[in-house]
Formats: structure tokens, C-alpha cells, sequence
């Protein structure tokens, strides 16, 4: 106990630095986390507030969990899930870490400026007005792109309707909204290293390329498995703009935009089960949970100044 | 050549500081060829390269203000176009029609974004900082704090209590503010960013003149750290200016709505419509919530310019930590 | 690993129980209210744009309301699109008021959770000249397990699908359209508006009508027929008239009277614009008359069946008292008053006289400038319509319209009958997700009826659908015993 408080003692200057970042985490992230429980519970509500709702709603243990599981097309949005999610992390990691290196090497400073400017806007814009664009391009009537093939004599393409389409455009849309904020990332990173480093390498004579291997990408590699441990514990959570808003929310694509947040998102309109939708949330961060615990055990394994924690 | 390790990267760090200083004398020197230059040629790729990446970026948002300043008739008459049949200001003086609400909402974002950004860089780089060091002991705890609430969140209702019920937060600028202002992602990026770019040995030597931790953080961390702390102040302040949600959760007084909620009241209300078509037929006073495409367009342009335009107030931190190598800028 | 999240966890009981302390203090100190003499305040939650003379009118509202049966009252709009998710989640946390806004689905499904609380014995009490003058049929169609949970709006109660069409364009060409009973009836029309009116699509997008009572919504394959069996709930993608209909529109779809994207189109085909030749909407007693004045040009409607009382048509405008309210009986006063008490009505609904309206001396009234800007109020969620003055241009028999299009309406086969989903959500959360991959393009006949309704039914299935059937089923008749 003692040793306890001399070491509070010891620790204190840092304590006080993360004190308000943990009073908010308190307040806000894990006082809330109390309503996990009604996961496992069939909600009713009380009159006495929403304390006394949870708990006095009845256990139902794994119920509310069942219908993920249930039927084929539960297995078919788990799969889709995972699938786009392991291509967005790898398409998205490489995007933003090749765009952030040819901007830091672009010579022409100034463009590079208008760049980033440039390549940050998709951020701006919701998935909402997102599928405005979209709509402009794939629109069997007007879209722009049935326009061009119509050039070539290529016949229109109903494409809000032809699933096989669908993943190559999720694909692009996801990088073309989420490059930009990547890139800054690993582009503020690049701007942190030390040019010696680089001058070093210029005078043992290697060439461009080798700096990028052997100075760059090493110096980013700490921040790449950071946010890719990161990602992988939302791997079983999506974007949920981009999968309902922009294919507007046609039947013909569900085989292949259907994900579980927009599986739990329609299966639960008619029911308004928060019990249900709490399950949904848990399982996605359980998963990924232990997804992270892994990948976490293995980074550590391999390189341990790398590991989260 | 050999990885760069931690430790080697410490070693080198020392003299960072030296060369910092150095810099600025660099600066003054006649233009030299960096070392780090590209051949012309590649150069010229990567610029058309990232030319195109950055213009189909851009294109959208070139499209939207075309359309806002398309006239409505045109819109019905031939969707939107990239050169329209006929021009017109007819939504932007739509929007100066309602410029109390906007003015206000304005008013609102802008508040909320500045002081929004202050509290969430202070307490964010604090607490990263924190993790970051060895000295402290209980440092992986902390990681694991932030880290665990990545995953597993509280939910909407019970975040909705905390937020109304503890704090009696609803209806007030506050409640755009905190919920907000930390986020555990970003916590996470900070870090990484002092374990790599600020070495132990840096501090030493400021300790053993017997500078205090807090007065090493404000003198030597935070000049060293601008790029980070620029990124996550561009992020919070993104965030900030993005945010929707929690005005529609916590915001009933048409005066404390900042703007992109604005902007999401007036889709919401096109989709209630489509999914309510009878009722909206009998109910007139429905309509005239929604103004016409054009507005809309418009509504977007004014809600994502400001922000846009002050990126380059960020970037001059990310381009004064590459002056630091003596590259021009 | 293990230590830290026991640490945790111990951090997040403790603080909940503080906070659960904190949250049953604060009720047990508001409860006082309005029992001492003070003026009891309801909070009153709705749905609408808010509006900038709010506070005006609701000051006039409290010096009325304080007087007769000293309350005052604090009504919150919600705007449209925010409306589901903002109430929804009010409701949930618990959060103390008074009134809120219902209908369809959504009440049902509150009702169940014990959101609401059960008014019958207050009807007979505080809400006595209430139920004097809502129409039973609501009262008797919005029970949920034999209680009323809230106040039905007076208004019609039943629903009429109807074709309306362009007037212009019929008397153009001459169509007769007396003719229209069906679907099949509008194929010559639309292939002379086709061929003629290039500028015009000839259906603006809606779903096919099918005569069926159903239990969800026209997505959801359960639902009990209106015509013959109506004992029985069945899939009504299995009848022959679904793949006739579809089959139809089909045709239709292939023929371009449709819009190509119709099956994902957002479009909201506004009235104001002329690009349409027939749609299909619900009708009220003169509604052509209301759709032509917000149109600007004539429009004239052939109803597809008879008025039919159906639960979401009693369910369209509920104001329910919160399971949370401090003060139920003073609540019921106020609705009761509301409902009953035309100044206070018109005054909630119109302004204030002489600044929002002005009343000739017939008794008609005419919205001011300030009404449509600063009070632009929707009707029908805020209570009892016949008590509601008339407009210049209304039919002096407008509200006598109504009664007796509610008199004339037959109930429908499930009115009164609210389905408890317990046992069968995960069943309920597939089925959802097939109905909409398969209905929007059945329905609209983007898709070939021949290939995707047994497609479609096969994917019922498998999902379960006749488990659903069969739990329906059984409460369906488990209930009709009850009835009679």
C-alpha cells in the first residue's frame, strides 16, 4: 500500500496530464458502456427511468444474439463484411501511405499544397450528397458513364442493378473518400523525420528508391501497424453511408452491399429492438476485440517497440 | 543499410534540435540543389499522377457548385449538368432569404469548432503524451484505457443520459462541445508520433537542468511535435465542423443548430417525405420545409468552403517541420 | 490482462450506481409538482418544423390553460426527419415528460415496451367529454392487448387508395374514367399518354395495390385477405393475384410507362410539378380538392377499393402520455380540453386571431402572412380536426364528409389485432431483409414476376417465413376468441 502511494507520488506529473483525458473517458465512453447489458436482456421500459429499466428487464441470454446467426444470408453479410473490410485495410493502407510519400517528394511544394487541399475534400462531403455524385455517373438514363460507352457502341448498363459491378465501385469510393484523410496522417508522420537520416543514405550513395525502403517506410512502420491493429478491431463494423446510401439501397445488390450494419439496420425496422441492436454492437466490438488481442500478441512477438500495448 | 532502430533513432534525435536551430540560417542561404531532389522526369509522373488523384477529388465538388448555380428548371428538365442550359442565382438568394438562421448556425459551428479544437488538442496531447513515456508506470493501463474504448462503446441511449440526465447538457453549446472532444483514435496517432519523434535523451538533458516535465512539454515537446499536434487539430476541427449527430440528439433551439445539421434536417426531411408520401400530401406544411435542389447544392458549398479554405493554415506546420532538413518551402 | 478489466469493470458499477442514485432523487423531488397550488407544466413532444411564434401562441395557450385547469404547458417540436430517431431515443432513456406523438408501428411497438401509459380508466374520469367525442372505432382499433394507449386524432379513420390522375390530360383525351377499376384498366390510357405526351411519364412510381389487411406493412409477406378468407393469414406473395398484378406492371415497366430506375428511384414526385399522367395516393374526404390547390392544376381520383378501417389508418395520429409522466390526470385535462375546447384547438393550430388568421363573419377563417411563416403548423398530429374552424374555400360539409366516410368504411380483418414479435425476431430480422431485397422490384415491375416471386417465396422460407405464419396465426385466433 505504501509502495503504492509512493509510487502515485513518483507518477504524479503524468497522472495529472492523462486526469482530464480520463475523466472524459469515464463520463463518456465507459459509464455508458453499462447499457451493454442489454444485450442479454429484453428491454421494458420503466417509469422510473432508465436505470430501472435495465434492470428490471427480463434475462434472456443469448436471444437477442441469435438472429446473426440464424439463416444463410446472415453467413453471406458476415462474409461480406470481413471481405470488404480486409480490402479496404490493405487498398486503403497502401493509398494513403503511396499517396503521402509522392506528396512529400513532389518538388513543386506549392502543388503539393493545392494537392492535399484537393485530395481532402471527398471528406467533406457526406454519403449522402456521396451518392448524388454517384447517381450522375451510374444513372441508367443520364449517367455519364453509359453516355461514354454509348462512343463505343457499348449498350447501356442498368447498373443500380447488376451486382457483379458492386464491389469494384465500394472499393473505389472507399478510397476516394478516405485516402485524403490517410495520407495526411503518415504525411504528417514523414514530415516528422529527421532529414539527416536522408543524408546519411544520400552520401552511402543510395538512390531514391532505397531511401523510401530503408528510411521512409521503416520510420512509418510504427504508425502503419498502429492503425491497421486499429482497424482490424472495426473490421467487423462498416461504413454504413457507403453501403446503404450510395447503391441506394437496392434489392438487386443486397447479394453484395449488404453488410451487418445494414442487415441489422433493415431486420430491425420493423421490430425497433434495442436489445437486438445492442447485441449487434457488441458482437461487432467483441470480435474485433479479440482479433486485436491477436494481432497485438503477434506484433509484440515479432517487434515490441511496434505493439499497442 | 541497416534498419533504424529505436535507439539509434534517440541517438540522432539529440542533435535535431541543434540542426533546428541551425535552419533558419539554412533558410537564408542561396537556393542549393536538395539532395533529396527527383529526377525531372519522375517528377513530372508524379505530379500529373497525383494531378489526377487530386482532380477527381475536386471534380464533385466543382459539380456541386455548378449545380447550385444551376437554374431549377433546368435541373428538372435535364438533371444536373456539367455546363447547365441556364445559369442562375435563384438558390443563393434562397439562401439569403433564410440568412438569420445560417448567420446564427455560423456563428454556432465556428464557436463550437474553435473551442472544441483547443480542449480536445490540450487534453488529447496531454494524455498521449503521458502513455508515451517510460517513466511512467502505469502507462500500459492508460494505453489500454483509450484503446478499449475504440471498441466496445456505450450506445446511443445510455450515452444520450449520461449526456441529458448527469450532465444536463441538452440544449446547451456544451453539449456540441464535450461529447466530442477526445477521441481514442487520435490519442492512439499521438502517441506513436512522440515515441517516434521525441527521444529520451532530449529530456534528459532538459532534466538535468533541472526543468520541470510540464515545462519540458510546453518549451521542447510541443515546438517539436507541430506537425502531430497540427494533424490532430485538423482532425478535431474536421470533426467538429462535420458533426451533425449530436445536435440532432441534444439540440432543440433552432438557435444553438450549427450548420452541416442544418444541412441533414433538410435531407432527413426529403426522406420522411418519401417515406410518408400520404401523409405529406395532406400536410402541406411539410413542403415548405424543403427547399429546391439547386439550395441544396448551395447549402453544401457554403457549409464546406470555410473549412477548405483554412487547410492551408494547418499545412504551414506540416511545411515548418520540413524546413527543419532545409528543404524550401 | 484479467486484473485491469476487473479494475474496470468495478469503476463502471460503482459510478452507475452513483448515477442511478442521482437519476431516482430527481424524480422523487419533481413528483411535488402541481400539487401544491403551483401550476403543474406539461411537456409536450411533437412532430413538425419549429416555429419561430411558438412561445407567442403557447403564452396565449398557458393564460387559457392556467385559468381552466392550472397547468401551463411546454410544447417541444421535433422536425420531420429527426422525429424517429430523436423520439425514439427520448423514449428509451427514460427521460420524464408528459405527451408525445405516436402512430403506427411506432406506438404499437411503445405500447408494448410499457412506454405509454394505459389511459382507459382516466377516459372515464378526467377524460370523460374526451370520449364523448373521438369516434369509438379509433378507440376500439388502437387497443394493444385490450388497453388504450393514447388519444387517436379525430380525423378520418379509415383509408381509401386511390388512382388519381391528371385532369388535364383525361379530358385531353377523352378517357372514361369510369371504366378504371383495376390495374389492367389504365393500359390504354397509358399507351395513348406514352405515345402523345413524350414530356410526361405516365405512372409516376408507386407500388402495386394488393386487396390485403397486413399485419407489418405491404413489404412483409403476412397479411390476412380483405375479400374471401379473411381468417386465415397467409404469404401474400403466394396468391395468384400478387403474380398477376406484378405481371401487369411488368408489362407496364417494359412498355416505359415507368420510370427505368423506378425499382430505386428517390424521386418524391411533387404535385407542383406537371410530369405525371396517374399515381396512386390515400384519399380523405375532398382530397382532390386540397391536391389541386397545392398542384395548380386540376387533378381527379377513381378509388381502387372501398374505405376500409385498417390499424395503421386509426394508428395515423395518436398523442400518447408518457409511462414518465409526473402528472398523468393533469396531462389527460389538457388532452381532454384540447380535443373538446374549439378556442384552444384553433389557437394551438391557427395562432393567434387577428396576427396569424382572421375569421369573417361567417365563421371561415384566412391564414395571414405570419401563419405560413412564423406558425406553419401541421393539422393533423395536434388533435381533434372537427372542431377546427374552416377555410374560405372549404366545403361548409367538410367535416361531416368525414364522419360519414367513417361510418361508410368497413373494418378490416386484423383492426385491433397488434402482433407481440417476441417469439419470432430472428425469424422477423431475416425476413425484413429479404422482403426489401425482392419487393421495391417486384412492385414497381422493374423485375420479371415469373422468375422472382417463387424466388422470392423459396427465400421465405428458408428464412423461417412459416414459423412466422404459424405464431401469427396462432395469436391471431387466440385474440379473435377474445372478440367475441
Amino acid at each position: 500500500m505504501k509502495k503504492f502511494a509512493r509510487d502515485i507520488y513518483k507518477n504524479r506529473v503524468w497522472l495529472l496530464m492523462v486526469l482530464p483525458g480520463t475523466i472524459w473517458l469515464l463520463i463518456f465512453s465507459y459509464l455508458p458502456m453499462f447499457g451493454q447489458v442489454l444485450a442479454f436482456k429484453k428491454f421494458r421500459i420503466d417509469p422510473d427511468g432508465f436505470f430501472a429499466s435495465v434492470m428490471n428487464s427480463e434475462w434472456v441470454g443469448w436471444s437477442n444474439f441469435k438472429y446473426l446467426f440464424s439463416t444463410d444470408d446472415a453467413w453471406v453479410i458476415t462474409r461480406n463484411t470481413l471481405v470488404y473490410n480486409i480490402i479496404f485495410i490493405v487498398v486503403g493502407l497502401l493509398a494513403a501511405v503511396g499517396t503521402a510519400i509522392l506528396l512529400s517528394e513532389l518538388m513543386n511544394k506549392r502543388l503539393s499544397k493545392v494537392y492535399q487541399t484537393s485530395i481532402l475534400f471527398p471528406h467533406f462531403i457526406s454519403w449522402v450528397i456521396g451518392s448524388y455524385f454517384v447517381f450522375t455517373f451510374l444513372s441508367t438514363e443520364h449517367g455519364l458513364l453509359n453516355h461514354v460507352l454509348g462512343w463505343f457502341h457499348i449498350d447501356a448498363v442498368s447498373w443500380y442493378s447488376e451486382s457483379k459491378y458492386w464491389p469494384f465501385i465500394l472499393v473505389f469510393m472507399s478510397l476516394w473518400k478516405g485516402v485524403g484523410y490517410g495520407s495526411i496522417v503518415y504525411l504528417a508522420s514523414i514530415v516528422a523525420i529527421d532529414r539527416t537520416y536522408y543524408e546519411a543514405a544520400m552520401i552511402d550513395g543510395a538512390t531514391k528508391w532505397k531511401q523510401i525502403k530503408h528510411v521512409t517506410l521503416p520510420m512509418l512502420k510504427p504508425l502503419m501497424i498502429i492503425l491497421t491493429i486499429m482497424n482490424i478491431g472495426r473490421i467487423f463494423n462498416s461504413d454504413f453511408g457507403l453501403f446503404y446510401q450510395v447503391p441506394r439501397d437496392s434489392g438487386a445488390l443486397y447479394s453484395v452491399t449488404n453488410v451487418i450494419d445494414t442487415f441489422v439496420y433493415r431486420g430491425l425496422m420493423n421490430l425497433g429492438d434495442i436489445g437486438m441492436s445492442t447485441a449487434a454492437g457488441l458482437y461487432q466490438s467483441f470480435v474485433g476485440f479479440i482479433l486485436v488481442l491477436i494481432t497485438n500478441y503477434i506484433v509484440r512477438k515479432v517487434d515490441e517497440e511496434s505493439a499497442l500495448f | 543499410m541497416p534498419e533504424l532502430g529505436q535507439n539509434q533513432l534517440g541517438v540522432d534525435l539529440s542533435s535535431t534540435v541543434k540542426v533546428m536551430k541551425g535552419s533558419k540560417v539554412k533558410k537564408g542561404r542561396k537556393k542549393h540543389r536538395d539532395p533529396r531532389a527527383l529526377s525531372p522526369a519522375v517528377n513530372t509522373i508524379i505530379t500529373i499522377l497525383l494531378g489526377i488523384l487530386a482532380f477527381a477529388c475536386i471534380f464533385p465538388f466543382i459539380y456541386v457548385i455548378i449545380i447550385s448555380f444551376t437554374s431549377e428548371e433546368s435541373i428538372v428538365r435535364n438533371g444536373f449538368q456539367i455546363i447547365p442550359k441556364n445559369w442562375s442565382m435563384d438558390a443563393y438568394h434562397y439562401l439569403w432569404s433564410m440568412k438569420e438562421q445560417l448567420f446564427r448556425s455560423y456563428g454556432v459551428t465556428i464557436f463550437v469548432t474553435i473551442v472544441g479544437t483547443v480542449i480536445s488538442v490540450f487534453m488529447i496531447t496531454f494524455y498521449a503524451y503521458a502513455i508515451s513515456r517510460p517513466q511512467f508506470k502505469y502507462r500500459r493501463f492508460f494505453t489500454f484505457l483509450a484503446f478499449f474504448t475504440l471498441l466496445f462503446s456505450g450506445g446511443l441511449v445510455p450515452t444520450y443520459i449520461v449526456v441529458t440526465q448527469f450532465l444536463h447538457l441538452k440544449d446547451t453549446i456544451w453539449a456540441l462541445i464535450l461529447p466530442l472532444s477526445m477521441n481514442a483514435f487520435y490519442i492512439i496517432i499521438m502517441r506513436t508520433f512522440f515515441l517516434k519523434s521525441v527521444s529520451e535523451s532530449i529530456l534528459e538533458s532538459a532534466r538535468i537542468d533541472g526543468a520541470s516535465e510540464l515545462r519540458i512539454f510546453f518549451q521542447i515537446i510541443f515546438p517539436l511535435s507541430l506537425p502531430g499536434i497540427a494533424t490532430i487539430a485538423l482532425f478535431s476541427t474536421l470533426g467538429y465542423w462535420n458533426d451533425w449527430f449530436t445536435a440532432l440528439l441534444y439540440i432543440n433551439n433552432p438557435d444553438l443548430v450549427p450548420l452541416q445539421a442544418l444541412l441533414m434536417k433538410i435531407e432527413a426531411n426529403l426522406e420522411f417525405i418519401r417515406q410518408n408520401m400520404d401523409v405529406a400530401n395532406m400536410q402541406l406544411s411539410i413542403f415548405s420545409t424543403i427547399p429546391q435542389e439547386s439550395a441544396k447544392m448551395a447549402m453544401v458549398v457554403i457549409a464546406t468552403l470555410p473549412i477548405a479554405v483554412s487547410y492551408p493554415f494547418f499545412q504551414k506546420y506540416f511545411i515548418s517541420g520540413l524546413t527543419i532538413g532545409g528543404v524550401k518551402e | 490482462m484479467k486484473k485491469k478489466l476487473v479494475v474496470l469493470l468495478a469503476l463502471v458499477l460503482s459510478i452507475g450506481t452513483i448515477l442511478s442514485a442521482c437519476s431516482s432523487k430527481d424524480s422523487s423531488s419533481a413528483e411535488k409538482d402541481g400539487k401544491n397550488g403551483q401550476p403543474y407544466e406539461i411537456k409536450w413532444y411533437t412532430i413538425g418544423t419549429p416555429q419561430k411564434d411558438t412561445d407567442k401562441v403557447f403564452a396565449e395557450v398557458n393564460k387559457y390553460v392556467k385559468k381552466k385547469i392550472n397547468a401551463t404547458v411546454k410544447m417541444t417540436q421535433i422536425d420531420w426527419g429527426d422525429w424517429a430517431q430523436k423520439s425514439q431515443v427520448m423514449i428509451n432513456s427514460g427521460e420524464p415528460f408528459d405527451i408525445i406523438f405516436t402512430n403506427g408501428t411506432d406506438y404499437v411497438q411503445n405500447a408494448q415496451k410499457g412506454a405509454f401509459l394505459p389511459i382507459d380508466d382516466m377516459l372515464n374520469k378526467e377524460g370523460k367529454d374526451l370520449k364523448n367525442v373521438i369516434d369509438p372505432a379509433l378507440l376500439e382499433g388502437i387497443k394493444v392487448n385490450g388497453k388504450v394507449y393514447g388519444v387517436p386524432t379525430n380525423k378520418e379513420a379509415a383509408r381509401q387508395s386511390v388512382y388519381t390522375f391528371n385532369k388535364r390530360l383525361v379530358d385531353k383525351y377523352h378517357f372514361d374514367l369510369s371504366k378504371v377499376k383495376s390495374l389492367e384498366d389504365l393500359e390504354p390510357m397509358l399507351k395513348v399518354i406514352k405515345e402523345k405526351e413524350p414530356k410526361i411519364t405516365p405512372l409516376a412510381t408507386f407500388k402495386a395495390y394488393l386487396p390485403y389487411d397486413y399485419i407489418f406493412n405491404n413489404e412483409m409477406p403476412f397479411a390476412v385477405a380483405f375479400n374471401g378468407d379473411r381468417d386465415h393469414v397467409v404469404n401474400q406473395f403466394e396468391s395468384d393475384l400478387a403474380m398477376s398484378t406484378y405481371k401487369t406492371m411488368h408489362s407496364y415497366y417494359k412498355a416505359g410507362y415507368l420510370k427505368e430506375d423506378a425499382a430505386t428511384s428517390k424521386e418524391s414526385w411533387p404535385m407542383d410539378v406537371e410530369n405525371w399522367f396517374v399515381r396512386m395516393g390515400d384519399s380523405q374526404p375532398y382530397a382532390d380538392l386540397l391536391w389541386s390547390r397545392s398542384a395548380k392544376y386540376d387533378v381527379v381520383s377513381v378509388p381502387v377499393e372501398k374505405p376500409v378501417t385498417i390499424n395503421d389508418s386509426v394508428s395515423g395520429s395518436i398523442q400518447a402520455i408518457s409511462a414518465t409522466s409526473k402528472n398523468p390526470k393533469k396531462t389527460m385535462e389538457f388532452l381532454t380540453l384540447l380535443n373538446t375546447d374549439p378556442y384552444l384547438r384553433n389557437l394551438v393550430d391557427k395562432g393567434i386571431e387577428g396576427v396569424h388568421y382572421k375569421k369573417d363573419k361567417a365563421g371561415k377563417i384566412e391564414d395571414l402572412p405570419a401563419r405560413i411563416d412564423n406558425y406553419n403548423m401541421p393539422t393533423y398530429s395536434l388533435g381533434n380536426h372537427f372542431i377546427l374552424y374552416l377555410y374560405k374555400n372549404d366545403p361548409k360539409d367538410k367535416w361531416e364528409k368525414f364522419k360519414d366516410f367513417n361510418e361508410s368504411a368497413t373494418a378490416a380483418p386484423t383492426l385491433g389485432f397488434h402482433f407481440n414479435s417476441d417469439p419470432v425476431r430472428s425469424e422477423l430480422a431475416a425476413i425484413t431483409n429479404i422482403s426489401k431485397e425482392f419487393y421495391p422490384a417486384l412492385a414497381t415491375g422493374s423485375v420479371d414476376p415469373e422468375v422472382y416471386l417463387p424466388k422470392l417465396n423459396k427465400k421465405l422460407k428458408d428464412a423461417g417465413a412459416d414459423k412466422v405464419l404459424k405464431e401469427i396465426q396462432k395469436q391471431f385466433d387466440k385474440w379473435k376468441s377474445t372478440q367475441k
